[in-house]
């Protein structure tokens, strides 16, 4: 196997200019109008934080290899080739800030996807060896152990162990021809196992078919993080192969936003082909199961509650509607924050940026801006749904020292149950 | 008194006890496993909760103090995991369930602190096959009965 090279960089950012990158470098304005929505740009007030800047490596090899004048300017040795040096430069900007959020695709006039961009960008930094140690060490146990955070199957084993005694259900385990079959991300196995637990004690209600896989139950996709396709694909593949084995008809994407992303919209693409299964968000079945009458619930929070959007589900996925459908439900008094759902600002953590020891304090600077959300509306406690978010929203607010709880939207659901229908964990 | 042997009789007995005995007891729990915690607000913290006379303001205080060492000792998005240095994680977990305030606690203090408890036992022994969250189980029964029972 080759080692990281710039020649191999330079080459993979060659191929990464497709149509739709070569449309948007030759479109942009330069009317800087995606500074103002990105956090790291408003929080910190660095014009090298502009969206468009952090994609400077990309644009210079569009440049110089499918236009005219950058062709010329090349031939005639007047223009600056991109160098090695320049991509160590960038590597900060490209990993450190920037989520992946995809706001600054928003709010582009001529509709550049600036998200989509930075994906691709990752492509060509990632081959060239300037990826940050933290993802690189993530992704390289993704593919030896399954995991990026090393989580092994015994240890979900234990974990399943927990939630059968705190709920007395059976957790079904490699489920033939089950109907679901339930993903979970190693954060969730790790910080909150109680998830495990709340999505059983749901399920049961609903008298779901459902499972999870021993050989695959790792959510997470470090490839699309890090910007390799070939790693992102074999991760996807492994999941599709368990559910095919298994012959399941739906795939549950947890409360994990990047998991959503790579498994719902990246993986047929990923893996050349279609799925043989479905692939849905716990929030979308939740939501399914509410409004079949299979979800029964005994009574609301009296709580004031917000909702943070995590970006890969909301903005980036799709699902923006069904988590307020749930919250309605089960909340008496749920509030929206200020540029809320599809223009929710981005919690600071997303795209690997939280795996990245070297980002720390200026994901806890960019944080500043959730926090000015959340002063807006004074919640009694912060719903989301996704646990990498969910350690940012409680470091963050720890940090500026502010008391809101931060819960998780599927166990805010289950306090609310009424009864749970079968003791076991699928209908027998 | 018959003796608990079962998690539905353990978890019964622990629902009729007032708030502030689920609380010391919840700090027992937590005794059993605090060794398995490095972190000295924990550890300040259980003796807080195990105080029958604790102040709201000392109970309040012990819990800003906790959640700030169960902030430090999560799990790292996407860092390489090491269970037995996560036991201290779920500790500080067990403690911030024993002094969680009424209506903020999802269920009983007690029962959370003890299965928080049991996860930090089974995080040392969680690479292998033996599972040391039964034997703290035995132990939570142990506890509770003796309490019971005095």
């Amino acid at each position: 196997m080759n080692g990281p090279s710039f020649e191999r960089g330079y080459n993979t950012l060659k191929e990464q200019i497709d149509a739709p990158v070569a449309a948007f470098f030759s479109s942009c304005v330069h009317c800087g109008m995606c500074a103002e929505a990105c956090l790291f740009y408003t929080e910190t007030g660095d014009p090298k934080y502009t969206p468009i800047h952090k994609l400077e490596p990309l644009r210079k090899v569009w440049k110089q290899e499918y236009t005219f004048w950058g062709k010329l300017g090349k031939a005639l040795g007047i223009s600056k080739a991109l160098s090695d040096e320049d991509l160590s430069d960038w590597e900060t900007l490209v990993y450190d800030s920037c989520t992946l959020c995809g706001r600054c695709s928003m709010v582009c006039p001529v509709g550049n996807d600036l998200a989509y961009m930075i994906r691709k960008l990752r492509e060509g930094m990632a081959i060239s060896g300037h990826a940050p140690p933290g993802l690189i060490g993530a992704t390289k146990r993704a593919v030896t152990i399954g995991s990026p955070m090393g989580v092994k199957f015994p240890a979900l084993q234990a974990q399943i162990r927990h939630a059968e005694a705190e709920t007395g259900l059976t957790l079904p385990v490699d489920k033939a021809e089950a109907d679901y079959m339930l993903l979970l991300s190693s954060m969730e196995v790790m910080n909150f196992p109680e998830f495990i637990g709340a999505v059983a004690k749901i399920f049961a209600q609903a008298e779901l078919n459902w499972t999870i896989s021993s050989e695959a139950f790792e959510a997470t996709n470090s490839g699309i993080q890090i910007g390799v396709s070939d790693i992102a694909a074999e991760l996807v593949q492994r999941i599709v192969d368990a559910a095919e084995n298994l012959g399941v008809k739906n795939v549950i994407s947890p409360e994990c936003g990047h998991a959503y992303m790579a498994i719902r919209w990246e993986g047929p693409n990923l893996i050349g082909r279609p799925y043989n299964f479905k692939v849905i968000h716990i929030l979308e079945l939740l939501e399914q199961l509410h409004k079949e009458g299979r979800l029964k619930l005994k009574d609301k929070d009296v709580r004031r509650l917000t909702y943070h959007d995590p970006c890969q589900i909301g903005r980036r996925g799709g699902v923006l509607e069904q988590p307020r459908n749930l919250l309605n439900a089960v909340a008496a008094n749920f509030v929206e924050m200020p540029d809320t759902a599809g223009m929710n600002w981005c919690c600071g953590a997303g795209g690997g940026v939280s795996a990245n020891e070297r980002a720390d304090e200026l994901r806890i600077r960019a944080f500043k801006r959730k926090k000015a959300q959340l002063d807006a509306v004074q919640p009694d406690a912060l719903v989301s749904a996704c646990a990498n978010c969910r350690i940012q929203l409680e470091e963050g607010l720890e940090e500026y020292h502010t008391d809101i709880p931060v819960v998780s939207l599927t166990e805010t659901i289950v306090e609310h149950l009424d009864g749970l229908g079968s003791k076991e964990g699928h209908p027998s | 008194m018959s003796q608990i042997s079962n998690d539905l009789e353990f978890r019964r007995r622990l629902d009729r006890l007032d708030r502030t005995q689920q609380r010391t007891l919840a700090a027992s729990f937590i005794d059993h496993v605090l060794s398995l915690s490095n972190d000295e607000r924990v550890a300040r913290a259980v003796k807080v909760a195990a105080d029958v006379n604790a102040s709201n303001d000392e109970l309040n205080g012990a819990l800003h103090s906790v959640t700030a060492a169960a902030m430090d000792s999560h799990a790292r998005c996407d860092a390489d995991c090491k269970w037995t240095d996560h036991a201290g994680y779920f500790v500080a977990r067990a403690t911030m369930a024993a002094l969680s305030p009424e209506g903020q606690a999802s269920g009983n203090p007690a029962w959370q602190a003890a299965m928080s408890s049991r996860m930090a036992r089974t995080c040392i022994s969680i690479d292998s096959t033996d599972d040391g969250g039964e034997e703290e189980q035995a132990e939570q029964y142990r506890i509770l009965n003796n309490y019971l029972n005095s």
